[in-house]
């Protein structure tokens, strides 16, 4: 399988102060890869940093064939969900998604239409275009913010959070959707998350980061690592115990 | 045109067939939308061969589908053949008849007498609530009085010094050039009927009793009516309102009481320097221009201006004080939506609170012409 991303010896953090040091691992094209861990250990950091909204402190991130995240903006070639959505709330559903179509083709506004709708009736959702994002549920947020970051096809997307907020079977439908995104549009799919449930049902590779160890404690496919790690601040993550520094 | 990375081929005749092959992507999107509708004008049936496509990506398959879709609409035959593999399962997946669901039909466009009735039916709502808030705020001061712990004033100080201090220099800037413009126009006037005497009292009386009050009320409505809205509006689609609630406190006594006292206080301090500024602005038309002894103006201000006038200005003033504190935090408490529902109700409160002013301005000048005040 080739890999889309790469990551090698990246240090992150906030105003000179280090996070996590010494990450690195490669994403391989049509992978569900999961970085997970406890909350405030670094993630979202990490994902920013992935995308180019944030610098590293040191190391680098290389999109294969495109360049430096900042290089892969524009024309953007990766999609993002942020963890709200964020969606532009005075626009409705299917304006959002037609936003980076109207910025990055040439399509004429009819067909700019037929494929935003065509993206929203993907996740489901073609009977809410013209809604605002005010007037719909979290998940139906989330499954827009999808929308619109699949609108340019690009070939990986980066999902921060997207259970997070939601209902068992919301979740589960949302986790069902970055299936079939994953296995039927073969898009690579980079996702932060700390709901087991989704972790064990869609990742494939799983990256687990420890605020306390400053960096990368644990990597592999999640069953592995759920049954059989050596690692008790794994284990006490997969297990939902509390972690062995507490106890 | 550019290239693209497809080729497109057709069979004439009434029963088009179109031919793509190679790679069908969004990039060459605009292209392929209008080479296909060129294609297929004029047919009363149509098949699309894609046994040459050797990619298609998710973009170019909605497109084809939006085609098939508009023409299934004109019940006219249409397919697709020759897909195979991640074609035609790219196909089936943006295939909206699998959907079962239809386009949701555009919001119906708005009519001159329906734009008219709902500005009515708007500003009906809006007065009811801004009055029911202002019979809440009333049984709050009761229950604040009888409770005065309940009363969140920690705050206060703060408020107080952003909408009155912070603000002092621009309402002393604009009502010594609001004083400055109507002594010119007064003194100019007045020259040719040999009354330049009689500027003190044109501009004392029009600035104390009207434009020193509306001047700094306009000026305190767009500083700090619009942050309060802003502020609780922001709060509310944050649901820090709901949580203030869920914690056991009342919103109108945590937030408003506070807001609403903090502009009865500081609109009529401010109004104060407001006169004096306006005064001063008159009095350096009047020696600047009019080349008379300042001390001239200053007796004839005090002939003619009297606490009385002071005092009716400085009373619409706390009234405004309160229309302001009042009708911005309903306002913002009555945001619903986003980001978006924040600009409007804070572009709503400047609108609705200005417009209370003037209103309350002419009943006040019409009560008090009545009463000879």
């Amino acid at each position: 399988m080739t890999v889309v991303l790469e990551v090698r010896d990246l240090k992150i953090g906030y105003g000179g102060v280090p996070l996590l040091d010494e990450i690195a691992f490669d994403v391989l094209r049509g992978q569900v890869f999961a970085i997970l861990g406890g909350s405030g250990c670094g993630k979202s950091t990490l994902l920013r940093t992935l995308i180019g909204l944030q610098a590293p402190l040191a190391g680098r991130v290389h999109f294969r064939g495109i360049g430096t995240p900042e290089q892969a903006m524009s024309p953007p070639q990766f999609g993002v969900l942020f963890q709200s959505a964020a969606l532009f709330g005075s626009w409705t559903l299917l304006q959002n998604v037609m936003l980076p179509l109207q910025k990055w083709t040439q399509l004429p506004q009819d067909a700019v239409r037929e494929v935003a709708l065509a993206r929203l009736r993907l996740v489901g959702l073609e009977l809410a275009a013209q809604k605002l994002p005010s007037e719909v549920s979290g998940g139906m947020r989330k499954r827009a913010g999808i929308a619109r970051a699949l609108a340019l096809d690009p070939p990986i997307l980066f999902l921060d959070e997207p259970s997070a907020g939601l209902d068992p079977v919301t979740a589960a439908e949302l986790d069902e959707l970055i299936l079939t995104l994953a296995r039927g549009l073969s898009v690579t799919i980079v996702l932060v998350t700390h709901e087991l449930p989704s972790i064990l049902k869609i990742a494939d590779q799983c990256l687990m980061l420890d605020r306390e160890a400053g960096g990368v404690i644990a990597r592999g496919a999640p069953r592995d690592l759920a049954e059989h790690a050596a690692d008790p601040r794994v284990l006490a993550f997969f297990r939902r115990q509390s972690s062995p520094r507490n106890q | 045109m550019a290239p693209t990375g497809y080729s497109l081929t057709r069979d004439d005749g009434a029963e088009r067939r179109v031919s793509l092959t190679g790679s069908v992507t969004l990039a060459d999107g605009a292209a392929l939308w209008q080479e296909l509708r060129q294609a297929l004008a004029g047919a009363t049936a149509a098949t699309i061969d894609l046994a040459g496509v050797a990619r298609l990506d998710g973009g170019a398959a909605a497109l084809l589908q939006a085609v098939r879709a508009n023409w299934a609409r004109g019940g006219r035959p249409f397919r697709f053949v020759g897909a195979t593999g991640e074609v035609a399962h790219l196909l089936a997946l943006y295939d909206s008849a699998r959907h079962g669901a239809g386009d949701e039909p555009d919001p119906a466009p708005s009519s001159l007498l329906g734009d008219v009735g709902d500005f009515a039916h708007d500003t009906w709502r809006t007065t009811q609530a801004i009055l029911a808030f202002l019979g809440d705020l009333v049984w709050s001061v009761g229950r604040a009085i009888r409770q005065p712990r309940t009363v969140h004033m920690g705050e206060f100080g703060l408020l107080v010094e952003r909408a009155g201090a912070d603000g002092l220099p621009i309402v002393m800037l604009i009502n010594f050039l609001v004083g400055a413009i109507l002594g010119l126009q007064g003194a100019i006037q007045l020259h040719r009927f040999g009354g330049d005497q009689f500027l003190a009292s044109l501009v004392g009386l029009s600035v104390v009793r009207e434009l020193g009050p509306l001047m700094t009320a306009i000026l305190i409505t767009g500083r700090s009516g619009a942050a309060y809205a802003a502020e609780l509006g922001t709060m509310t689609v944050n649901e820090e309102i709901d949580a203030l609630r869920t914690l056991g406190q009342d919103p109108q006594r945590f937030l408003v009481f506070p807001r609403v006292l903090a502009m009865v206080v500081v609109v009529p301090a401010m109004t104060i320097v407001g006169d004096f500024l306006g005064t001063l602005g008159g009095m350096a038309i009047a020696v600047g221009y009019l080349q008379q002894p300042a001390v001239v103006y200053v007796q004839v201000f005090q002939q003619w201006i009297d606490m009385l006038d002071i005092g009716t200005g400085l009373m619409k003033s706390i009234v405004f004080g309160i229309a302001i504190g009042l009708i911005a935090c309903q306002r913002g408490l009555a945001t619903r939506g986003g980001a978006d529902g924040v600009g409007r109700s804070t572009t709503s409160a400047v609108v609705v609170v200005l417009f209370a002013l003037v209103a309350l301005d002419a009943a006040f000048t019409w009560v008090f012409s009545l009463l000879d005040w």
